[in-house]
């Protein structure tokens, strides 16, 4: 008896089975077709890495290491550099997005803002050097997703202002005075 | 006689080279139905970029699988290896060779039989032939020296022994009932009444035994992708991988066809010309089989074996015994 | 001894120790800014608060400030003290700023790791951050004040521990500000230690600004070949550059702490013009090649010549491993053996030094800190090797007594006694100075030799203004308990070492402990004077070139156009040569007309051992591979998208290694084949030299491992206890002219340093009051000075800290003074003009 119900239900569950895919079979395919249409992604998807700017144009990046420190596949690499007025800048900056998994623990490493994803993912072509991006490839002209923010307003060297000019910052210490 | 020889022969080869033709362009498609059934009903589109709707994917993949380097593993016994294939394809094309596919047509008074060849113990030759097929898999599987095709030879030389016998049982009443080894004789005694109605149980073992003999989901155990690779053609790259493959969808065209002569009638119907039915039924017997293909996950070996031989051969012997039993009766 | 429980482990520790120490001891660091083993405690950063639960002291206690006492129980992880160290943490961090991104500290900052383990995330205090205006100070060190944290380490080492005072704390409470009264360079040598002292930012180094973090670095642990002392260093590499140098403790050496030379010398390894390819002449080839030439050109010579016409020059600054090659290979080949000094003096002065050093007699530096009496003869030990100056000040801050009897004008952080006496008077003085403060009973007891010593000493040192110094100094070793002997081997006469050592063991007969201290010209001159048998010199083979029985030289690592005193003598010994071979890793003269030559390995890129000087063999480990910095190849750009398998300008190898190959073409068949195995080279090296068969050749680096010739000798005096009589009576036409060392800009590897070059202070020529009152000369002249082949131009210097009768001048980088014929050098008086 039993093997009788088994049978039965084994045998009504694989019609089951049989009746669903064909079900499906005349549903409208969920594809999207991706060249003829681009879906538009959300600002915050990750994709290709660029430098941003300042919102007084200067370079953002500070080379401080910390995105090549945390990358999973090390596939950052900058050399710092001091400029002339004192500021640190990386000399050169390269990204291998051959190796880049688009992981996003750069961006979020970065303490300047300086580096973000942005959702251009189209990168693929046949000489895989085209895909170490150098700095010149990285800069773009606009501060990414927030274009106020300026690191050195708030870091506490003298180098968009002097000494005791930025956000809440007393004025140097005199150390002519004697006034408690 | 001598003309008359001649010009037999002449029929025989535009014959034969038309049937073989449409016999691989139906194939090649069969490739872009399966790919592109499976997308809708996975509620994707399928081959969609080589030409309109994807139609020129076979070409597409004919041109790929020919440019692509042919590998031969470097501890492969290598004449074995490059043989294999060609044993899997070749057996596929020979057992065509005697399945009816239309009543016959008269050209400038010569009437031409729609089969190539209409042997009187063509259902033996096409058992034959299927357990000659396993050779391929089994020596390609062997030849490679790879553990996953050796895996693979291994279980597909178990399956086809295991499944051969209970369908060659349950063709034992369709052929009492036609009294004939032919297929031209079987489709023939049909021709009232598919044998599908008389003999339900016969068409059912046939199928499953059919499925696994042909190595179809659910019984693609011989190659086996999340276990094996690949089974028995894991090692194989380019064309000869491609001859397994054009085997294999042969073989769906092939078994499509037996069904339709063993069990729906072969090309008798009403109102359409032969060939138009006989067309039909095979494509129906196809699209099950790409339907079961979406639809089943594939069985255990245990499962497989326990079927074939504990479940499967009874019944097939049950069935004879009975059908035996009523045709003495009734006759 | 006080028995504690820390954190629920016993320990016990010596009286006196602090609970910070003892938990060190234990493996249980305790958070600590302020607190640093060097320098001791102070309590003003209130970090290392611990809880105590059971003893004489209780509740939450500044560990550092406390002494370990018996039946204390602390608790590190109590809940109490935990939550204090949090908010001590949190008020710390309220005026610092946050530039940890543009800081080249982070990555290595205390304070960062503590934030972080204190779990101070947020920024509750909304108030206005302090800030303060930051100062130029130098070369070396980078200021940003605003990150202090008022832990006084900097202030603590600079004036405390080293003795220098233009950097300090200023102001008071709130706004304590560490740094000088005005901007300017730092005048301590030592200045580099407080960016190593640092727990923040506030003092970060200069050169490596901004070149990488702690974390990209090839960091490994080396040693420091700029003087003799040997001090263990830490390397980090970056891109092929060696970037910066750290101090590595060392328990006998070093300590905590390097100076300057040693911290920024090290820029020769990337000077932008370090041959890195083989040359034939001015042409570039494949190091194989080189090595083939140079094997037809030494058979052919050796053929024609025989196996004595070529000559070979090692120095004193290669490796063991260099040196003892360099020896193996000529003693396979037949060849003179190679010579490792200037002139036969120099090497009669260190053989003899090396060989009178015993395991009972050699101090190492820390032993220095706890003499209560050093006694430094023919030494300026801030110009020859600055961090002795260091050691001596800690025994001065210690209540030593500190004489230095030394011509040169020489200056030392701390109060101490000069007696300026001229190079031949510096033995009368030190014996008449043994000899008032050593009963003759003393040299009665050790024996024949020790006696004839103590009664040729002079009893007294004629010239009267020194003598009467004398007597109070005679009066303070007479109560010293651990006199120590500092003896140079630079500007002293051929028996001073032996003298300093005769001195050494009656003082120890005296006073039942004495120590010895050599000062040697480079890193591994006391390598090069256990393997070298003969007392040959450059001058001899100089000689031998003139002669025309020497067609080949080979110099190995070695610029004999720096240190011969005739520069125009060696140029045309050097033109007449068939086959001039230099394998060397410096942009030196020598490499520059090289016949043939190989680019060899620093320091940094090979395994090596130099034996420092007072015969401890010490291991360095190489820093990184080689190559061209990748900055020098890219010119600052990014690299180069190329791939390839080698590394550009890596075909360096070390000197040794060359020698091996070369070797190996060349031996005659049946010979001896060498192999490029450096434990094989140490197994020859034990066999041949039985002092060196004790040293382990190990992957650890020991540095307890002192070889000394005199260990088990029985004749405790050499020399048989003769002491030159002194030249007292001097005619006054004359004056010597004394070659010294200066901290910057003498030393040979440091020239190169472009950093150091910046603080090099110009060449001046220094003379005593009376000299040059006598001559009518006034301070900061321009003067000239003649020589033997030319004349010099400088400027002259007046000081009273010099003995007359002797003129000073550094063998300085910007100074020509290789016009010299022969040591010592005389001038007439009447010949220095304005």
């Amino acid at each position: 008896m039993g093997t009788i119900k088994n049978l039965a239900e084994g045998i009504t569950a694989l019609l089951k089975g049989l009746a669903t895919t064909l079900k499906i079979l005349s549903r409208k395919p969920v594809t999207e077709q991706y060249p003829e249409y681009r879906r538009p992604l959300p600002a915050r998807s990750r994709a290709v890495i660029v430098l941003t700017r300042d919102p007084d144009g200067e370079e953002r990046c500070v080379a401080c290491y910390l995105c090549s420190a945390v990358c999973p596949v090390s596939c950052i690499s900058m050399q710092s550099a001091e400029r002339e007025d004192g500021r640190r800048y990386p000399r050169w900056f390269r990204i291998n997005f051959a190796r880049c998994i688009y992981c996003g623990l750069c961006e979020e490493a970065c303490p300047t803002l300086a580096i973000q994803l942005t959702p251009n993912f189209e990168t693929s072509g046949r000489d895989i050097l085209k895909l170490v991006y150098e700095k010149e490839d990285l800069l773009v002209n606009h501060g990414g997703k927030n274009n106020e923010y300026n690191f050195y307003k708030r870091a506490g060297v003298a180098m968009v202002g002097d000494k005791g000019t930025q956000i809440n910052e007393d004025k140097p210490v005199d150390l002519k005075s004697n006034l408690p | 006689m001598l003309l008359e020889w001649i010009l037999g022969f002449v029929f025989l080869i535009v014959k034969l080279t038309i049937v073989l033709i449409i016999l691989l362009t139906v194939a090649a498609y069969l490739v872009w139905v399966e790919r592109k059934l499976l997308g809708r009903i996975q509620a994707r589109y399928g081959p969609n970029r080589a030409g309109e709707f994807g139609l020129l994917q076979p070409l597409a993949d004919l041109v790929k699988l020919i440019t692509k380097e042919d590998t031969v593993p470097q501890e492969a016994n290598k004449g074995i290896f490059l043989l294999a294939p060609g044993v899997v394809g070749l057996m596929a094309l020979l057992i065509f060779a005697v399945v009816p596919f239309g009543s016959g047509v008269t050209l400038w008074g010569r009437s031409i039989p729609l089969v190539i060849t209409d042997l009187n113990v063509g259902l033996l030759f096409i058992l034959a032939l299927s357990s000659i097929s396993v050779y391929g898999i089994a020596l390609g599987g062997w030849a490679s020296n790879s553990k996953y095709s050796l895996l693979g030879g291994i279980r597909g030389a178990a399956q086809m022994i295991s499944y051969e016998v209970p369908m060659g049982l349950s063709l034992v009443p369709v052929v009492m009932l036609a009294r004939s080894f032919s297929l031209v004789e079987i489709t023939n005694a049909q021709s009232a009444r598919p044998f599908i109605f008389v003999q339900p149980v016969s068409f059912i073992l046939f199928l499953i035994a059919a499925l696994a003999e042909i190595k179809r989901i659910p019984f693609d155990l011989p190659e086996a992708e999340n276990e094996l690779g690949a089974g028995y053609h894991t090692e194989y790259s380019g064309m000869r991988f491609g001859l397994f493959f054009l085997g294999e969808y042969i073989t769906m065209i092939i078994l499509g066809s037996l069904i339709a002569v063993f069990f729906l009638g072969g090309w008798h119907g009403p109102l359409l010309p032969p060939i138009i039915w006989f067309l039909l039924k095979v494509g129906i017997i196809v699209f099950t089989l790409i339907w079961f293909r979406a639809t089943f996950p594939r069985i255990r070996y245990d499962q497989l074996m326990n079927t074939g031989w504990k479940v499967l051969i009874p019944i097939a012997l049950l069935n004879i015994v009975v059908t035996g039993a009523l045709v003495l009766g009734t006759s | 001894m006080p028995k504690l429980k820390i954190d629920g482990l016993e320990i016990e520790v010596e009286r006196g120790t602090k609970v910070i120490e003892a938990a060190a001891r234990l493996g249980i660091i305790i958070p600590r800014f302020c607190f640093h083993p060097g320098l001791g405690p102070v309590g003003a950063c209130r970090v290392c608060a611990v809880k105590f639960e059971e003893g004489p002291v209780k509740g939450v206690q500044m560990s550092c400030m406390t002494d370990a006492q018996d039946g204390m129980v602390v608790s590190t992880t109590d809940e109490e003290a935990a939550d204090f160290r949090k908010h001590v943490i949190e008020w710390l961090m309220m005026n610092h700023p946050h530039d940890c991104p543009v800081c080249d500290e982070g990555g290595h900052c205390l304070l960062q790791d503590l934030t972080v383990a204190g779990g101070h995330g947020i920024r509750r205090y909304l108030g206005k951050k302090r800030t303060y205006n930051d100062q130029y100070l130098g070369v070396f060190v980078q200021h940003e004040m605003n990150r202090c944290i008022q832990c006084w380490r900097c202030r603590r080492f600079y004036q405390e521990f080293a003795g220098y005072r233009d950097l300090g704390a200023l102001q008071i409470a709130h706004h304590t500000y560490f740094g000088r009264a005005t901007d300017g360079q730092l005048e301590s040598p030592f200045s580099g230690n407080i960016i190593d002292i640092c727990p923040t930012g506030v003092y970060t180094d200069k050169p490596s600004r901004f070149t990488g973090r702690r974390w990209d670095f090839e960091r490994g642990p080396s040693l420091c070949i700029h003087c003799s002392l040997g001090c263990h260093i830490i390397t980090s590499a970056r891109y092929r550059e060696m970037t910066r140098l750290e101090a590595r403790f060392s328990e006998s050496v070093n300590g905590y702490f390097i100076c300057d030379r040693g911290r920024y010398g090290f820029y020769y390894t990337n000077h932008p013009e370090r041959p890195r390819r083989a040359r034939i002449r001015t042409e570039e080839v494949s190091l194989d090649q080189a090595i083939q030439t140079a094997a037809q050109k030494i058979i052919q010579i050796n053929q024609k010549n025989g196996p004595k016409a070529i000559a070979c020059l090692g120095s004193a600054r290669s490796c063991v491993e260099n040196q003892a090659m360099l020896i193996r290979f000529c003693r396979v080949q037949g060849w003179n053996e190679p010579t490792y000094f200037e002139t036969p003096t120099m090497a009669k002065k260190v053989k003899r030094a090396v060989a009178r050093l015993d395991e009972q007699l050699a101090v190492s530096m820390r032993e220095i800190e706890k003499a209560d009496f050093i006694l430094a003869v023919g030494a300026d030990p801030v110009n020859e090797a600055p961090m002795l100056a260091l050691a001596m000040r800690q025994a001065f801050r210690n209540e030593a007594t500190i004489v230095v009897i030394d011509p040169r004008p020489v200056f030392l952080p701390f109060e101490f006694e000069h007696l300026p006496v001229a190079p031949d008077d510096l033995e009368p003085c030190l014996t008449a100075l043994i000899k008032g403060a050593v009963h003759r009973s003393a040299a009665e007891k050790m024996g024949e030799e020790a006696l004839r010593f103590y009664d040729t000493a002079p009893a007294e040192y004629p010239d009267a203004p020194i003598k009467n110094r004398m007597v109070k100094i005679t009066q303070k070793l007479r109560q010293s308990r651990y006199p120590v002997i500092i003896c140079g081997t630079s500007i002293v006469r051929e028996t001073t070492p032996d003298v300093a050592a005769d001195s050494a063991l009656l003082l120890r007969a005296a006073r039942g402990r004495a120590g010895l201290f050599y000062l040697m010209s480079e890193a591994n001159t006391f390598g090069a004077a256990l393997l070298s048998s003969e007392e040959g010199s450059v001058m001899d083979v100089v000689e031998s070139i003139e002669k025309g029985s020497v067609k080949g030289l080979m110099l190995v690592e070695s610029d004999p156009f720096r240190s011969f005193p005739d520069y125009e003598r060696l140029k045309q010994a050097v033109d007449k040569l068939d086959l001039f071979l230099v394998m060397d890793y410096l942009p030196s003269f020598a490499a520059r007309l090289a016949h043939l030559f190989f680019p060899t390995q620093t320091l940094f890129e090979m395994e090596t051992s130099f034996v420092n000087q007072e015969g401890r063999v010490q291991f360095a480990t190489s820093a990184y591979r080689g190559g061209i910095p990748i900055s020098q190849i890219s010119a600052g750009g990014h690299p180069l998208r190329v791939f390839r398998r080698d590394i550009p300008g890596g075909e360096s190898q070390p000197a040794w290694q060359i020698l091996a190959k070369l070797a190996n073409i060349i031996s005659l068949p049946g010979r001896e084949m060498f192999s490029l195995s450096k434990n094989e080279l140490w197994s020859w090296i034990a066999k041949e030299y039985p002092i060196f068969a004790n040293v382990p050749i190990a992957d650890e680096l020991p540095d307890d491992v002192r070889v000394h010739l005199a260990q088990g000798r029985e004749k405790l005096f050499p020399s048989g206890g003769q002491i030159r009589s002194g030249g007292l009576s001097r005619e006054n036409s004359t004056l010597e002219l004394v070659m010294g060392d200066w901290t910057f800009g003498t030393e040979e590897l440091s020239t190169y340093s472009k950093y150091l070059q910046q603080v090099e202070k110009e060449p001046c020529l220094f003379m005593s009051p009376k000299d040059a009152s006598m001559l009518g000369l006034k301070d900061r002249e321009r003067i000239t000075l003649p020589l033997d082949k030319g004349r010099l131009e400088m400027e002259l210097r007046i000081v009273d800290t010099m003995a007359p009768g002797v003129i000073v001048m550094p063998k300085h980088r910007q100074l020509a003074w290789q016009k010299i014929e022969k040591w010592p050098v005389k001038v007439a008086m009447g010949q220095i003009r304005k």
